[in-house]
């Protein structure tokens, strides 16, 4: 007899095998999944349960930075996996315009879509029309961000900005032994997940009043704004005067990288940073030999969205939080008392590879260049 | 009397902005109906309707500035600054919603006033004086919350999503402003006084027209349309947004654009603008239809403005 915990842990067990067999590192399920203290309920879906194949539409947010396009093809993937369940698929973009994206989910509305795959541009904004879209009887799956009302949609995927942003932060303080000055450089101001992040991370610096933050600027995610905003910083406090910069993703860690090594510091001089994503930041950390953490917003999420939409579809009971794993990179020698690795530095980094590719697409042989998936339509 | 009328009838349809924006819809309409059969049903075009009501607001307000040959930087802030205003205070106190549409129009309308007023008496170029505007709003809203903040009453989402016979009551209201907006400017003496003032401001100050009076007054009601906008835009998402705006200022320009008023001021039919308001919002509809990416969206409407422009300049008529 199955009691609700069990059939939650068989649902998770089995949303995250794929996951499992292809990561590199920790293969468990998802740390965010064990250690979080509330219930996750399990949603029964049969109302929604039918047969294929399925008209899914997918609003997204934008495909305006390197993650963002990763994320667009793991969703991709996703369908072509699914070729034989799905035979509509129907995309919009919102270019991060959450009005826009409430028109773009009235159109595949009116497409008679079977159910709504949505990336939320804002948590509140979108509130309404989702909980409109539920209530007309389209179940809807949110991916990356979720909205307020629990209401408004089915179940919820995603990789967890907040422990991201914990462990990062934490490590950074135990590796400066609870001392040090340091730049916070989160994402793109306004953005869920970078205030996500942001103040997770500061809730973590303040229990260690060594710590004093010197400037904290927010960088859009781009290497290029994090280069010119880090160079800045070192003109204005000297070299020597930072111990420290926590960036919330490697897009804008690899720009501050590079500030440094433009003032003429390098190797193990710079100063220990995080941020995951970008493997053009794990070559810099690599290649320089600075302590280093990096933790992926695994873009994989996409790919295990899809697969939680077709169980929806299929009337397969889903957990309303869907966490999927992440792995903790750490240069060698530089994990702390709080932070192991799963996967050591020199074990993770695609030297091989292009600079701008994301990490933890999920996807095999993955190049965003050539990237080509056969699709429904 | 009435032959009179119908030539000034035949006269405006062959107005070339009209009939471009026109052959523009009808090419749209045609291609949806032979893509999608769900495209020209009833039912699209009033989801259309309602969510053109926005756009529709904000280029009302934009095309009176225009005509008084102006222009209006600000009304992206505006309608930002509105939705900050109306959800934050209606979220500290619930029972002043209905105080507080009339509040936020009241503020746009004032925002408005003073883009007139500086306007005026500095004679700095308006594009100088609302980004000005524009980028203080903008400042003292991320000031206030980076994020979306504020909510309102359930009942207050009606204003965009409720149905009036099927018909969105957003899309009515719009309607129905662009008709007043309409009767305003074509039989009202200060209304007329609008084209003559764009036209030539020294020529109507001769005719003793009070050209300040009127720029105040065209100035006030884009402010005041932009902050219905902002209402529009917070019954739409229950919250107010520190972002909402960004786009609206250069989308607010593309239908006046295309609906065939001169930037320079004293030529143009406000129904022009609705046209336009139709177009793009139909369009945007349209290429979401054929599951066609933002950034060629982007591109097409692009061609579209510069092809619809460059047909009218063609005609003889400079922008």
């Amino acid at each position: 007899m199955f009691t609700k915990l069990s059939k939650l842990m068989l649902v998770v067990a089995i949303a995250f095998a794929p996951v499992m067999a292809t990561a590199d590192g920790y293969v468990g399920l998802p740390r965010t999944f064990l250690w979080n203290p509330n219930f996750n309920e399990v949603i029964d879906t049969s109302d929604y349960g039918g047969e294929g194949p399925f008209a899914i539409g997918f609003s997204n947010a934008s495909q305006g930075d390197g993650w963002l396009g990763t994320f667009y093809h793991s969703v991709q993937y996703g369908v072509s996996q699914n070729l034989d369940k799905i035979d509509r698929f129907i995309v919009t973009d919102a270019n991060g315009d959450p009005t826009k994206q409430i028109s773009d989910i009235q159109d595949l509305l009116e497409q008679d879509i079977d159910l709504l795959l949505v990336n939320p541009a804002t948590a509140d904004a979108l509130d309404p029309i989702l909980g409109r879209t539920m209530r007309r009887g389209v179940p809807v799956v949110t991916v990356a961000r979720r909205v307020e009302s629990d209401d408004s949609f089915v179940s919820f995927v995603t990789a967890s900005d907040t422990a991201l942003a914990r462990m990062s932060a934490t490590w950074m303080a135990e590796i400066l032994d609870g001392k040090g000055r340091i730049v916070l450089l989160p994402g793109l101001a306004g953005a869920s997940p970078a205030e996500m992040r942001l103040q997770a991370a500061k809730e973590v610096f303040a229990q260690f009043p060594g710590i004093e933050i010197v400037d904290t600027q927010y960088t859009g995610w781009s290497p290029a704004n994090g280069r010119q905003i880090m160079a800045a910083i070192i003109q204005r406090e000297g070299v020597g005067n930072i111990d420290g910069v926590w960036a919330d993703s490697g897009l804008q860690g690899s720009g501050s990288v590079e500030a440094f090594m433009g003032a003429g510091v390098t190797g193990t001089d710079i100063p220990p940073h995080t941020g995951g994503d970008l493997n053009g930041m794990y070559q810099l950390a690599h290649e320089n030999g600075f302590p280093f953490a990096g933790i992926d917003y695994t873009p994989s999420i996409g790919a295990a969205a899809v697969n939680l939409a077709v169980d929806v579809l299929e009337g397969t009971p889903v957990p309303q939080r869907l966490d999927v794993n992440f792995q903790v990179v750490i240069s060698p020698g530089h994990e702390t008392r709080s932070i192991s690795a799963d996967v050591l530095l020199p074990d993770y980094v695609a030297m091989d590879q292009p600079g701008e590719l994301i990490m933890g697409s999920g996807i095999p042989n993955y190049d965003p260049n050539s990237f080509s998936v056969d699709l429904p339509n | 009397m009435k032959l009179t009328s119908v030539n000034q009838s035949l006269r405006r349809l062959q107005d070339p902005s009209l009939i471009i924006v026109i052959l523009l819809l009808v090419i749209v309409v045609i291609t949806g109906s032979v893509l999608s059969d769900r495209f020209g049903t009833m039912r699209n075009f009033m989801n259309v309707l309602e969510q053109a009501a926005g756009l529709g607001f904000a280029s009302i307000g934009q095309a009176l500035v225009v005509i008084v040959g102006g222009i209006d930087l600000s009304i992206g802030a505006v309608v930002t600054a509105s939705t900050i205003l109306m959800a934050a205070v209606v979220d500290l106190h619930p029972a002043l919603m209905i105080p507080m549409i009339f509040g936020t129009l009241l503020f746009g309308t004032m925002i408005g006033f003073l883009n007139g007023y500086v306007t005026i008496r500095t004679g700095v170029h308006p594009l100088i004086v609302t980004l000005g505007t524009a980028s203080i709003l903008n400042g003292a809203v991320l000031i206030y919350t980076l994020q979306p903040t504020g909510s309102v009453p359930y009942w207050f989402e009606e204003f965009a999503y409720g149905r009036f016979w099927s018909v969105p009551v957003s899309g009515l209201v719009m309607l129905l402003c662009f008709v007043m907006v309409w009767v305003f400017l074509r039989y009202f003496e200060t209304g007329r006084a609008f084209y003559a003032v764009g036209g030539s401001p020294d020529a109507a100050h001769l005719s003793g027209i009070q050209c300040n009076k009127i720029t105040l007054i065209a100035y006030s009601a884009s402010g005041f349309f932009a902050a219905l906008a902002g209402a529009y835009f917070v019954s739409r998402t229950s919250v107010g947004d520190p972002r909402v705006g960004d786009p609206i200022t250069l989308s607010s320009i593309t239908p006046v654009i295309l609906g065939g008023l001169i930037l320079g001021g004293g030529k143009g039919n406000i129904f022009g603008v609705l046209l336009g308001v139709f177009l793009i919002s139909l369009l945007s509809n349209l290429l979401n239809y054929m599951n066609v990416s933002t950034f060629i969206q982007w591109v097409i409407q692009g061609l579209i403005i510069i092809v619809a422009v460059s047909i009218y300049v063609h005609k003889g008529r400079k922008l």
